[in-house]
């Protein structure tokens, strides 16, 4: 059930391909005014405007989990599956999708304004553990704020409080990883983090059911 | 309505003992603040609260006392006036420990005023050419501190720093309990929503969370008066603050959400399922977080926690009941809202 949820999930996206390629393009444009803004950026800055572009980004790439099919296709989708399985294969799809992004974005950023990562491992963990926990966050406030009337606004108002715990503990991660900050003990950020993710995931299984239901 | 009567008595109660209720005696400061060893020096103790002249000269002891055993004893005590005391101190010729100088606490002892202190008070050097024998440093170990006068009266601890904003601690930290207790039962209250599906309880929710979130500023804004006496400003970016700024964020994004749809139902459905989401992420951010950043706040990496170290028995029987009065007035507050969106509902006819 889940596989055949995932594969509907990447079978859409790869019908209308102007969805990823929409998103790829907006990371380019956002490294593009990076890279003209400024002309040199340091170890500091560069760790801070990698997250704002992963950050908005992943926003704007989630958003469209829940819009992008008409209610009553979706409607149809809860009859014959269950909803928490969707959500699941939505959060997967999110995740892949997610990783698939922050390594472009990194790809490209790193291309224009340089590579100051100096613990390669650890920052891959960090963004892999980011894709995860954005996707888990993201996924679940798109499906709210799919059922309201300014959906896009509403995304970024709810998603961004919520959001912030992960946010601050990725950054510092990364930081130990740019190697900006010492400290060993980053192991307890690490299951921090993994804690965050395991409290938003059990919500958002408890909750789902509430939302779809119309 | 018991309750209601109760709750504006214990902050009326909190309102007029927090603010009248004098501070201990305690001592402002020594000058000069620094000293060497072999030294002997007239020193002046500044009192803060203090009525030096109701006793005699040769009934009060002062010490700047190093440990529990070591100290030295201030000999020809004279007041200047009821804040002001003069006392000759002689150094001896070597510090009680290997380091180039040693941080003093000044200690004053008082009939009627009580025992007063301030911690590191006075900076001793050590002098190049001091001995570093064992009899120069004996003149540490004859006078150490005894025979205090405890004075048990009503008022609140004396503490270098924040000195009169000690009062504070009924007013800034009674709101966030306030507002744990409101967002929990505005919780509670969504949880039964879900459950229940009665519209009255998504009313109490939001009505609730209006309540914490009013709390959430007042308990922010005397924050900010408490940091700007002692951190130096208003707002210095903490963690601590920060995070409070996020929570307000949250609530604020959840009235927002209520508003953004056209059916009722459906609005306090998806609202509901977003506060119990964002109560569950607010435990992080106000357990958790906080800990990975340096902070100033109480409670934070490095600092003291909140506890029986800055509360004693006086205080507590203000803290205590200001807490119970503050999150009293927080639920008749959001009683009020609840019945006043209930009349609005109807008006529009509505449930």
């Amino acid at each position: 059930m889940l596989l055949t949820l995932l594969h509907k999930e990447f079978l859409l996206e790869f019908r209308q391909r102007y969805a990823l390629s929409g998103i790829v393009l907006y990371v380019f444009s956002m490294v593009f005014v990076v890279y003209i803004a400024s002309i040199k950026v340091n170890a500091q800055v560069w760790n801070v405007l990698f997250w704002l572009i992963v950050l908005f980004a992943s926003i704007n790439a989630v958003v469209k989990s829940f819009v992008q099919e008409s209610g009553s296709r979706q409607l149809y989708y809860y009859q014959i599956a269950d909803p928490s399985m969707l959500l699941l294969a939505k959060i997967i799809y999110n995740t892949l999708l997610l990783l698939t992004l922050s390594g472009l974005s990194f790809g490209a950023y790193s291309l224009v304004a340089g590579n100051p990562v100096k613990d390669m491992p650890l920052f891959c963990l960090t963004v892999a553990l980011g894709s995860v926990g954005f996707s888990i966050a993201f996924t679940f406030i798109a499906s709210i704020a799919a059922k309201a009337n300014n959906s896009a606004t509403l995304m970024a108002i709810l998603s961004f409080p919520v959001i912030l715990p992960i946010l601050l503990t990725l950054i510092r991660l990364s930081q130990i990883a740019l190697r900006l900050l010492q400290d060993t003990s980053y192991k307890r950020d690490i299951i921090n983090l993994l804690a965050i993710d395991a409290i938003l995931l059990t919500l958002t299984f408890v909750l789902f059911p509430f939302i779809w239901k119309d | 309505m018991w309750w209601k009567t109760l709750s504006v008595l214990l902050v009326l109660y909190a309102l007029a003992v927090g603010m009248f209720v004098p501070l201990k005696p305690g001592i402002a400061y020594v000058s000069p603040e620094t000293a060497k060893s072999g030294d002997t020096m007239r020193l002046t103790i500044h009192g803060y609260n203090t009525f030096y002249t109701r006793s005699q000269a040769s009934e009060m002891r002062v010490w700047l006392q190093y440990d529990s055993a070591k100290a030295v004893l201030g000999q020809d005590l004279k007041v200047l006036n009821d804040t002001m005391i003069e006392a000759t101190f002689s150094f001896p010729l070597d510090l009680p420990r290997p380091s180039p100088s040693v941080m003093l606490n000044a200690i004053l002892d008082h009939p009627s005023d009580g025992v007063s202190l301030l911690p590191s008070a006075v900076e001793v050097v050590r002098d190049t050419a001091s001995s570093t024998a064992s009899e120069a440093r004996a003149g540490w170990t004859q006078n150490p501190v005894a025979q205090l006068h405890i004075i048990k009266d009503f008022s609140f601890p004396y503490r270098n720093v924040i000195y009169e904003s000690i009062r504070n601690t009924f007013y800034h930290v009674p709101m966030w309990f306030a507002l744990m207790f409101l967002f929990a039962a505005s919780v509670v209250y969504s949880v039964m929503f879900l459950l229940g599906k009665k519209l009255d309880y998504d009313r109490r929710a939001s009505a609730l969370a209006e309540a914490g979130l009013l709390f959430g500023i007042m308990g922010l804004m005397t924050g900010m008066l408490w940091a700007n006496y002692t951190w130096g400003a208003p707002w210095s970016n903490d963690i601590k603050q920060l995070m409070t700024a996020v929570v307000l964020l949250i609530y604020l994004a959840y009235f927002i959400l209520r508003r953004s749809f056209d059916e009722p139902e459906k609005g306090a459905r998806l609202s509901a399922v977003y506060n119990i989401f964002a109560f569950a992420s607010l435990i992080p951010l106000l357990y958790i977080v906080p800990r990975m950043f340096a902070s100033l706040h109480p409670g934070s990496t490095g600092n003291p926690a909140f506890g029986s170290q800055d509360l004693d028995n006086t205080m507590r029987l203000v803290f205590y009941p200001a807490i119970l009065g503050f999150t009293g007035i927080g639920f008749w507050l959001a009683e009020l809202r609840t019945r006043a969106k209930r009349v609005e509902d109807r008006m529009i006819g509505l449930d």
